[in-house]
C-alpha cells in the first residue's frame, strides 16, 4: 500500500498548490505602476529639506542665522544674509542654496533650526540632467514646500 | 473553372485560414500565459502595448525580425537552419484531421486519424533533435537528448490512453470519435477519466511544458536545444511550441470532451473554447508546480503512468466485453 499512499499524498499536495495559485489569480496585484501611480510614502520618509513659508506673512521663516549650514556634515547649505544700505543685518536670507548633489538627507539641519524654518519634504523625484540643477535656491525650496504639502513629513511635527 | 482548380483554390483558402489562425492563436496564447502567470504571482504583466498589453507580442516579433541572424560557426548549416521548419511543420499538419463541426473536417476525415495524430505529433522530436545535433553545442545536445528520453517514455502511456478512447468509440477516425460521443450523449471523459488524466500529464511532458520543462531547464542547460537560435528562428520554434500546445489541448477536447459538440454556438467555436480551457489548465499547472528532475520524469512515466494506463486499458476492455 506504500505506492497508493504516495499517490494520495502527491495528489493532495498538488491540489493544495493549485488552490494557492487559483486564489492568487483573483487577488489584486501588488505592483504599483510607479510613474503613473505614486507610492504611498511612510510617515517620516525623507526626501529633501525645504524652506517653510509663514502662512500669515507669506515670507520665509528663515532668519539666515546659518545654524543649518554649520550643522550640515557635507556642507551643502549656503546661506547669505540680506543687509540694507547701511550694512544693517535684515535677518532674512538674500540667498539660500541647497546642493542636493551633496545632501545626505540626515535631517540635522532641521534639528538645528531654532526658528522652525526648515522641514523635510517627502519629494524624492529630483532627478535632473545637469548636476548644476541640483542646487536649489530659496524660491525653489519654498515652492517645493508648498507643492508637497500633502506628503510633508508627519504633518509638520518634527521627528 | 475546371474541377481541379476549384479544389486547389479550396486548399489554398483552407491553408491560409489555418496559418492565420495559428498566428492569431500564438499572439493570444503568449499574452494569456503572461497575463495568467502575472496574476498568479501578484503582478500585472504586460500592460504597455495595446489594451492590457494584448499587442505586446507584435512588438516582440518586430524586435525578433530586426535582429541579426547569428549562426554558430561550428554548426551544421543545413540541419541547423532546417530544424525550426521541421519543428513547425508537424504543428500545422495536426490541423489536417481536426473536425470543426458535424461533417466538417479541416482536411480529410482519415479513417486512421488517431494513428495519424500520434505519428505527426511525435514528429516534432525530429526537429528538436536536428536543432540539438546541428547546433554543435553541449547544451543543445543535452536538451535534445532529454527531449528524446522524455518523448520515448511518455509516448507509450499517451498512445495507450488514446487507445482507450478508440476502444470506447469503436473507431480510429477523429470525426467518428466525436460523433460517437454526440450520439451516445455522454463525453468520454466520464468513462475515461483515468485515460484523460494520463493523456494530460503525458502531453505536458511531451510538449516540454509545465513541471516537465527540463528540456530547456535554464539553470542547467541555458535554453536546451534552443540555445544557439536567436531572432525569428527562435521565434518560429516558440510558435511551434505554442501551436503544439493548442493542438494537444484541441485533441484532448475532441477525444474526451466532445469536440465541436455544444449548444447555441457554432461547432468550431466550441472546439476552440474547450481547447483554450484546457490550455489554461496547462498554464495553471505550469506556473504552480516546480520542475521535476530527469530521473523523476522517467520514473513517473515508466514506473507509474505506464502500468496504470495498461491497467486502465484492460479494465475498459473488460467493461466493453
Amino acid at each position: 500500500m506504500g505506492v497508493l499512499n504516495d499517490v494520495a499524498r502527491a495528489a493532495k499536495s498538488i491540489v493544495k498548490g493549485h488552490m494557492v495559485t487559483l486564489r492568487e489569480i483573483f487577488k489584486p496585484p501588488m505592483t504599483i505602476r510607479y510613474p503613473d501611480e505614486k507610492p504611498e510614502q511612510p510617515k517620516g520618509s525623507r526626501g529633501m529639506p525645504v524652506l517653510k513659508v509663514n502662512a500669515e506673512t507669506g515670507e520665509l521663516n528663515c532668519t539666515a542665522c546659518g545654524l543649518c549650514a554649520r550643522s550640515c556634515p557635507p556642507g551643502c547649505i549656503e546661506v547669505i544674509e540680506e543687509t540694507d544700505a547701511n550694512g544693517k543685518r535684515m535677518r532674512r536670507p538674500l540667498a539660500y542654496n541647497l546642493d542636493m548633489g551633496k545632501c545626505m538627507v540626515c535631517n540635522l539641519c532641521i534639528e538645528a533650526c531654532p526658528f522652525d524654518a526648515l522641514e523635510m519634504a517627502a519629494n524624492f523625484e529630483i532627478s535632473v540632467y545637469d548636476p548644476e540643477n541640483l542646487v536649489f535656491n530659496k524660491d525653489q525650496l519654498a515652492t517645493i514646500w508648498k507643492n508637497y504639502d500633502a506628503v510633508r513629513i508627519a504633518g509638520g511635527e518634527k521627528l | 473553372m475546371p474541377g481541379w482548380l476549384i479544389d486547389f483554390l479550396w486548399v489554398v483558402v483552407k491553408v491560409t485560414l489555418v496559418i492565420a489562425f495559428v498566428g492569431v492563436n500564438f499572439i493570444f496564447m503568449v499574452w494569456l500565459e503572461r497575463k495568467l502567470s502575472a496574476k498568479m504571482q501578484a503582478r500585472i504583466g504586460p500592460n504597455r502595448v495595446g489594451p492590457h498589453g494584448s499587442l505586446q507580442l507584435i512588438a516582440d516579433a518586430l524586435k525578433l525580425f530586426s535582429k541579426e541572424d547569428i549562426k554558430p560557426a561550428m554548426a551544421d548549416p543545413k540541419v541547423w537552419a532546417l530544424a525550426p521548419v521541421v519543428m513547425f511543420a508537424p504543428a500545422l499538419l495536426v490541423f489536417y484531421v481536426l473536425p470543426v463541426g458535424p461533417n466538417a473536417v479541416i482536411g480529410t476525415d482519415l479513417n486512421v486519424g488517431l494513428l495519424y495524430l500520434a505519428a505527426v505529433s511525435s514528429f516534432t522530436l525530429v526537429g528538436i533533435f536536428m536543432a540539438g545535433w546541428g547546433s554543435n553545442s553541449k547544451y543543445s545536445l543535452l536538451g535534445a537528448m532529454r527531449a528524446g528520453a522524455a518523448l520515448m517514455a511518455y509516448e507509450i502511456p499517451l498512445v495507450l490512453s488514446i487507445l482507450t478512447v478508440a476502444m470506447l468509440a469503436g473507431t480510429l477516425s477523429v470525426q467518428g470519435i466525436v460523433q460517437a460521443q454526440v450520439d451516445r450523449g455522454y463525453y468520454f471523459v466520464f468513462p475515461g477519466i483515468v485515460a484523460f488524466i494520463i493523456y494530460f500529464i503525458c502531453v505536458m511532458a511531451e510538449l516540454g511544458r509545465g513541471p516537465f520543462d527540463l528540456v530547456e531547464a535554464e539553470h542547467e542547460l541555458v535554453m536546451g536545444y534552443q540555445t544557439e537560435y536567436s531572432g525569428m528562428r527562435w521565434g518560429i520554434m516558440l510558435m511551434a511550441e505554442y501551436t503544439n500546445q493548442f493542438t494537444a489541448a484541441a485533441i484532448a477536447a475532441m477525444l474526451f470532451l466532445g469536440g465541436w459538440d455544444g449548444p447555441f454556438l457554432p461547432g468550431w467555436l466550441w472546439l476552440v473554447i474547450k481547447a483554450y480551457a484546457l490550455v489554461m489548465v496547462m498554464m495553471w499547472v505550469r506556473w504552480t508546480l516546480p520542475r521535476v528532475r530527469i530521473d523523476q520524469l522517467l520514473d513517473l512515466s515508466w514506473k507509474f503512468l505506464l502500468p496504470v494506463s495498461l491497467l486502465n486499458l484492460v479494465v475498459v476492455a473488460i467493461f466493453l466485453v
